[in-house]
């Protein structure tokens, strides 16, 4: 036989690699491993490569051991206060020990497991919801208390969970839609197109009055204005009689005079515009038509 | 299930498929299975055992030439195996090694950012890529209506019944029990690709479901005027930091760069809330007719007061002025009066006469009667006309 060194090389390290195949596996980041040794659970592997003795001495079985998401349907559960409530929840859940989850579901069905968390969850969600009144799911001003509603589920189903030992842990769980029955909704419609119609005839009303204030206030703001104005204007008037008064003794050394030369004023003030005068003959100077230039003359 | 099977074959190598692990072939593998059944067979050269005729001869060489050429390209096949460790990185994502399963590095380290790399050939090596920089988009609608694509794109809206069936139509209810659409879209970023990647079976679904319940949860802390009208960004503000909040208390792992908020009445009562809103307006429009008549009373006012000081100013000026004016002119004639008043009186006053007569538009003289008894003078003060009676009795 031709004993060539590249086929001897060759099949060395073909056998090599069928060896290793048969006794080792590997496991990836984000799952875990279950070897069975003859059909029993015998140990669990994490990420990286492990021995195992071949098939069918060991068998291996792989979980994804992240964070799954599962929700349930929308379902109907009666609030404290009466009101029916729909609801519907998802939660984050993961398998924590494979040794355990995989003999208790048929050789770890993840929708067998989710068959079961559902039925959890219908639970918690009943016991939960009947504890709270509606206003603790709806109210203003941060009265609502979902992150304590959602705690408290989360709480029942941790606790079911131990209690069961499912190697099955959830870690969160969020309320993400609410509902009311269909027949609810009519009625709540109802309601809300009678607001609407409450809503908008009281604003009319509402801007009606505000426009009536602004206006009032306006008129009032105004007169005050014109009366503090007039009083400002007598107080102007009074000081520059005051002042007038001040040159008053001056007139007062010949009364007169004084009174002859304002009379004087007087009367040309008063004939400047288009008048009308009508005068007898004894009026200076139109006396002089009466004579009085005979008189002049005999000067 | 894939779960029960050991053989490490049926996993294909690191592909850039994603974090879902490939049950594929790949072509690296289909590689190693061809070589597999090629490489233990080296065609044993024919034996030279008896004299050859041309025939067979030829046919040995043909066999040998034939022989070289698989060589040639076994060897060829596996460089091309190792070769096709090498693998780039575009510059919108990171990609991580995982040899033997286990990520190469820790934390940080272990993220290969954009250029080319080197990984073992699967199974040694296995290579995920994980977008990072690009935005990453998930739109919650559970709490929109029912809208099919092309209503969407057509802009129509589906029939409003007068209730809403819980299993079709999505909405939400806010915290006065009203029923309104609320829909949000949320664009993030990947902040820590191990653990968007390795923590989460489906990452974007929690996302999505986070979203979902952070748009719920607000809608039921507002009421429905402050979520459509009175505090729309209130409310936006409001799902953004319970979206954040959550993100961080589930470890998601991402970054949340925008949060749109849309929020609508149901199509059912459209009209009602729109008159509302009808009614605001014209709230808003009265208050300002209002605030109008209001200016223009002030402005009005403010004038009319300003005239009345002013006059009431430039009247005392006035007095004063002429008065002093006056009492200068006093002290200059008083001592040309105390000369000889009365012919100062005569004086003064015959000018004046004189003066003022040239002013006067129509003088009347009245010359006394010749028995010397004053005359009587009658006037007619422009007394209007007296109309003639028509609606007397006629003639």
């Amino acid at each position: 036989m031709n004993k060539n060194p590249l086929s001897i090389i060759v099949g060395v390290v073909l056998l090599a690699v069928f060896i290793v195949l048969l006794f080792v596996f590997q496991v990836r980041q984000s799952e875990v491993a279950i070897v069975t040794r003859f059909g029993a659970p015998h140990r669990a592997a994490a990420p990286g490569p492990h021995f195992r003795l071949p098939w069918p001495i060991e068998k291996v079985y792989k979980f994804d051991q992240r964070i799954q998401n599962f929700e349930d349907k929308l379902t109907e559960d009666l609030t404290a206060d009466n009101n029916n409530l729909l609801t519907q929840v998802y939660i984050g859940w993961r398998i924590t020990e494979p040794q355990v989850f995989f003999p208790k579901f048929a050789n770890g069905s993840v929708t067998e497991a989710e068959k079961v968390l559902e039925g959890m969850l219908r639970s918690a969600k009943s016991a939960v919801i009947g504890k709270h009144a509606l206003s603790d799911f709806v109210s203003a001003g941060g009265g609502s208390q979902f992150a304590r509603i959602e705690q408290e589920m989360l709480a029942l189903m941790q606790a079911q969970l131990r209690a069961n030992s499912y190697g099955i842990a959830v870690e969160f769980l969020g309320l993400k839609k609410l509902g009311l029955p269909e027949s609810v909704t009519q009625s709540v419609f109802d309601r809300m197109k009678s607001e609407r119609e409450v809503l908008s005839s009281r604003l009319e009303a509402e801007g009606n009055a505000e426009a009536e204030k602004i206006k009032s206030r306006a008129t009032s703001e105004a007169a005050k204005l014109l009366a503090n104005a007039e009083r400002e204007a007598t107080r102007i008037r009074a000081q520059g009689e005051a002042a007038a008064a001040a040159v008053l003794p001056t007139f007062q050394q010949n009364p007169e005079l004084a009174n002859f030369l304002l009379r004087l004023n007087a009367l040309e003030a008063s004939l400047k515009e288009r008048s009308t005068l009508i005068f007898d003959a004894s009026t200076p100077p139109f006396d002089l038509f009466r004579g009085g230039s005979t008189n002049l003359l005999r000067k | 299930m894939g779960h029960d099977h050991d053989h490490p074959h049926e996993h294909g190598p690191g592909c850039g498929c994603g974090p879902e692990h490939g049950h594929d072939h790949g072509h690296g593998d289909m590689l190693s299975h061809r070589r597999a059944p090629v490489a233990p067979a080296p065609p044993p050269a024919p034996p030279p055992e008896t004299p050859l005729d041309p025939g067979s001869q030829a046919l040995a060489t043909a066999l040998r030439s034939s022989f070289g050429i698989v060589k040639v390209v076994m060897v060829g096949l596996v460089i091309l195996f190792l070769c096709s460790g090498f693998f780039t990185v575009g510059p919108q994502e990171r990609a991580l090694v995982l040899r033997f399963g286990k990520p190469l590095g820790e934390g940080e380290k272990a993220l290969r950012g954009p250029g080319l790399h080197f990984a073992l050939p699967y199974p040694v090596d296995e290579v995920v890529r994980v977008p990072i920089t690009e935005l990453q988009r998930v739109t919650s609608t559970v709490g929109w209506f029912f809208i099919t694509p092309e209503q969407e794109v057509a802009g129509t809206e589906p029939f409003a019944g007068p209730s809403l069936n819980p299993a079709t139509d999505g909405y939400v209810l806010t915290a006065d029990r009203n029923i309104i659409h609320a829909r949000a879209t949320l664009n993030y970023r990947i902040e820590d690709p191990v653990a968007y990647v390795f923590n989460f079976t489906a990452a974007s679904n929690n996302v999505l479901n986070t979203l979902n319940t952070a748009l719920v949860q607000s809608a039921a802390q507002f009421t429905v005027d402050d979520i459509l009208t009175r505090d729309v960004f209130g409310f936006k503000d409001a799902v953004r930091r319970r979206m954040t909040e959550l993100a961080a208390l589930n470890r998601l792992g991402i970054v949340v760069e925008q949060l749109e908020v849309a929020s609508r009445p149901p199509l059912f009562l459209k009209n009602d809330f729109a008159r509302v809103t009808d009614a605001v307006q014209k709230r808003e429009k009265v208050i300002n007719e209002a605030r109008t008549v209001e200016n223009q009373v002030l402005s009005k006012a403010g004038a009319d007061a300003a005239g009345l000081t002013n006059a009431a100013a430039s009247e005392s000026v006035w007095l004063v002025e002429s008065l002093k004016a006056e009492a200068a002119r006093f002290n200059d004639l008083l001592p040309r009066y105390r000369e000889n008043p009365h012919l100062f009186v005569e004086l003064r006053l015959t000018e004046t006469m004189g003066r003022v007569m040239a002013g006067v538009q129509d003088k009347i003289f009245l010359s006394d009667s010749p028995e010397g008894n004053a005359r009587e003078l009658r006037l007619l003060l422009n007394r209007e006309p007296q109309r003639p009676r028509r609606d007397g009795p006629t003639p």
